[in-house]
């Protein structure tokens, strides 16, 4: 019972609070002024009390009347304004125009919140030890393409169910399609951390170019292909809404229910028992293979690429390094190539801060999955296909502090920077 | 003639007796298979002792999560069940330091409900501290005239008021009973965050609190809401009542031993508290 109270208050509160957000978005405000009144006796604080009970005027004390002496501060709308001073006036009580136009102080306020704002949207001033919105990523991949315009570049390869633009940031020093490697975040919307390291991940490849060797030595041969918000719709819901949706947001035919999961809609044991086919499942896997235009997007650039040579694809949480099968146990045929790949990448992640990865096939260390990215990559021809499992181990799960954001993003870094090494040095 | 058969009786005998002394000591598993590290029920089973264990202790200050399984046996029992023997280390679950190591069987019995615990560990971290951090909290909330209210523990961005810390290592320690019931061989769970906390101020000398948790359902991904009564006194079992969105009844713990599912050991059945 108290239950359904507090769901029913809650739900109240929240229409309240978007009716309130709408209020102050629009423009009821023009004209209004804010006057600062002083009375100096107990009568005068009663003639203010009494104005504040007449329901035409539509005043709003910010600062009720109290005491004599004490400021009363009083929002009155323009169409009172007459009225209100000619009252004042005519009973002595002193007052001071404070805000002139209140409408013209909110839109210089909202002006002010953008821009500082913008000056973030500079890409260095940005910070990567905070979780950010689409609108906040989008832009500052613009800045990281024109601020380093002859190694990335933007690319869009579709569009989300919503009609968001899908974009993949490509770094490549040249050549005509060279081997690649293709990397993603953020296809499981809530899991935050994945999107926030993809970030700073892409800062890292740009910036170090020319730097670190290894890196310069892999993309002097080989390119390298980011996508961060994999899944735009539901990381928009996730902000909006629902901090914990995973799925993408279409809408399933006969269903209330929302939403695919974007790793179980791959051509790769599709419809297997690792996956469900309710729509109201957090693992449909949606009414056909690459039914979902954020996994067919991928699909279609990767196959006409066609030289994609690792693909590596970042989720939380779990501390896990995965490669294929998830949809069966029989081994990959090269299970001993990816098992030592993987020992090693895990051992380099630990060596910065210490944190613990397991690794195997997905089947063996997490469970069994079917239609899974990785899976489908591999049977295509893209023998070093993973999944990172980024942090925790379950204290915070999705709902990781930005603190550590960073420390996660530079472990990881040292694991993938394994993984392009060994791509650059074994062409196939 | 005799003596021949007497040298037959002699071999069989023995093998007659064998099966006696073996009965006697520690028994051979049947059907035994060690399983790597790295195996997902291993991990999982190594959780639900930790469940049993965080609620059986139930203290906000000595929580545990797993480190790492350093070593796990399965034993299938024909028609009964499976059962697991698991070494691992464990980590302090607000400082994540390591705090020591378990040994633990866990069974996951066809016919019953809910796995079947036993579990050991060395402890690290300092008994009075514990005792100390839990009694400074149980008082701190005895004195509250305004009940604690909060919610999203942790917020979206994984923040934590460090008012509201120990409301959230009550709420993980009544979660841990209701993890360990639910979780089966194959269904795992985590406390994903507390979306609502509500104090009850009593009379007597509990602390009581009512939540609302999220629960983080492997491998389903499904995400379970469950409200959770807690009612708490520093060195006396955990009372929880809790009721999930997707059952039809309230479920509540039994008032002192549980000994019929699992148990704990020896520095751990500690009742008494020295305030």
């Amino acid at each position: 019972m108290s239950d359904n109270l507090s769901l029913l208050i809650m739900k109240g509160l929240l229409v309240f609070g978007v009716l309130l957000a709408a209020a102050f978005s629009q423009k009821l405000f023009v004209g209004d002024q804010v006057l600062r009144i002083t009375a100096s006796n107990e009568e005068q604080i009663a003639l203010l009390r009494e104005l504040g009970e007449l329901e035409d005027l539509q005043i709003d004390y910010w600062l009720s009347p109290a005491q004599p002496g004490l400021p009363v501060d009083v929002r009155v709308p323009f169409h009172s304004l007459q009225a209100v001073k000619v009252f004042l006036e005519s009973n002595t009580i002193p007052y001071t125009i404070t805000v002139d136009d209140l409408q013209e102080l909110l839109d210089e306020e909202k002006e002010a919140m953008m821009m500082s704002r913008k000056f973030e949207r500079s890409s260095n001033s940005f910070s990567f030890s905070s979780y950010h919105t689409i609108e906040e990523i989008y832009s500052w991949m613009d800045n990281l393409v024109a601020e380093n315009p002859d190694l990335v570049s933007k690319i869009q390869i579709g569009q989300s169910y919503e009609k968001r633009p899908l974009y993949v940031l490509k770094f490549s020093t040249g050549g005509v399609n060279r081997p690649a490697i293709w990397i993603d975040t953020g296809i499981h919307s809530r899991e935050w951390i994945t999107q926030a390291t993809g970030l700073w991940t892409a800062n890292k490849i740009a910036t170090e170019y020319g730097k670190d060797a290894s890196l310069t030595a892999v993309l002097d041969t080989v390119d390298i292909f980011f996508e961060i918000v994999t899944n735009p719709d539901g990381f928009a819901y996730t902000h909006s809404t629902n901090r914990m949706w995973r799925k993408t947001r279409s809408i399933n035919a006969g269903s209330s229910c929302r939403g695919v999961d974007p790793n179980r809609n791959w051509d790769a044991g599709f419809g297997g028992p690792g996956s469900s086919s309710n729509p109201c499942a957090e693992t449909y896997h949606g009414p056909h293979p690459h039914s979902e235009s954020e996994v067919k997007s991928i699909v279609d650039f990767v196959l006409s690429h066609g030289n994609m040579k690792a693909l590596l694809s970042i989720h939380s949480y779990s501390q896990m390094l995965l490669f294929p099968y998830g949809y069966k146990t029989e081994l990959a045929p090269d299970h001993q190539e990816l098992n030592d790949l993987a020992s090693e990448a895990v051992a380099a992640l630990a060596a910065l801060h210490g944190t613990k990865y397991t690794y195997g096939s997905t089947i063996d260390t997490i469970y069994r999955a079917d239609g899974t990215t990785i899976d489908w990559s591999y049977d295509n021809g893209i023998r070093y296909s993973y999944t990172f499992e980024l942090r925790d181990t379950g204290r915070y799960g999705f709902l990781l502090p930005a603190s550590q954001i960073i420390p996660t993003a530079e472990e990881t870094w040292l694991a993938l920077l394994k993984i392009m090494e060994h791509v650059r040095d074994n062409p196939y | 003639m005799q003596r021949q058969s007497e040298a037959r009786l002699g071999p069989l005998l023995l093998l007659l007796l064998l099966p006696l002394a073996w009965g006697k000591g520690p028994s051979p598993p049947r059907a035994a298979e060690e399983l790597q590290v790295s195996n997902r029920l291993a991990g999982q089973a190594a959780r639900v002792a930790l469940h049993y264990l965080n609620y059986r202790l139930g203290s906000p200050s000595a929580l545990r999560a797993l480190g790492q399984v350093r070593k796990a046996t399965l034993k299938t029992i024909p028609g009964i069940g499976h059962k697991y023997y698991l070494q691992f280390t464990t980590e302090d679950y607000k400082s994540s330091l390591n705090v020591g190591t378990c040994l633990a069987t866990v069974f996951y019995l066809k016919r019953k409900p809910r796995p079947a615990v036993n579990i050991n560990c060395t402890y690290t971290k300092d008994q009075k501290q514990i005792r100390e951090d839990d009694y400074s909290f149980y008082k701190k909330m005895r004195q509250q005239t305004k009940p604690i209210i909060g919610n999203d523990i942790p917020d979206s961005y994984g923040n934590i008021e460090p008012a509201l810390e120990p409301a959230w290592a009550l709420a993980v320690a009544g979660s841990s009973y209701l993890m360990w019931e639910k979780s089966t061989e194959n269904l795992g769970y985590f406390m994903a965050q507390v979306k609502n906390v509500k104090q009850w101020i009593t009379k007597d000398d509990s602390i009581d609190f009512d939540y609302s948790v999220v629960l983080h359902e492997i491998p389903t991904q499904e995400m379970i809401s469950c409200h959770l009564r807690v009612i708490w006194t520093p060195g006396h079992p955990l009372k929880v009542k809790y009721f999930c969105l997707s059952e039809n009844q309230w479920s509540e713990s039994e008032e002192g031993s549980g000994t019929e599912s699992g148990s704990t050991n020896g520095i751990f059945n500690e009742k008494e508290a020295h305030f």
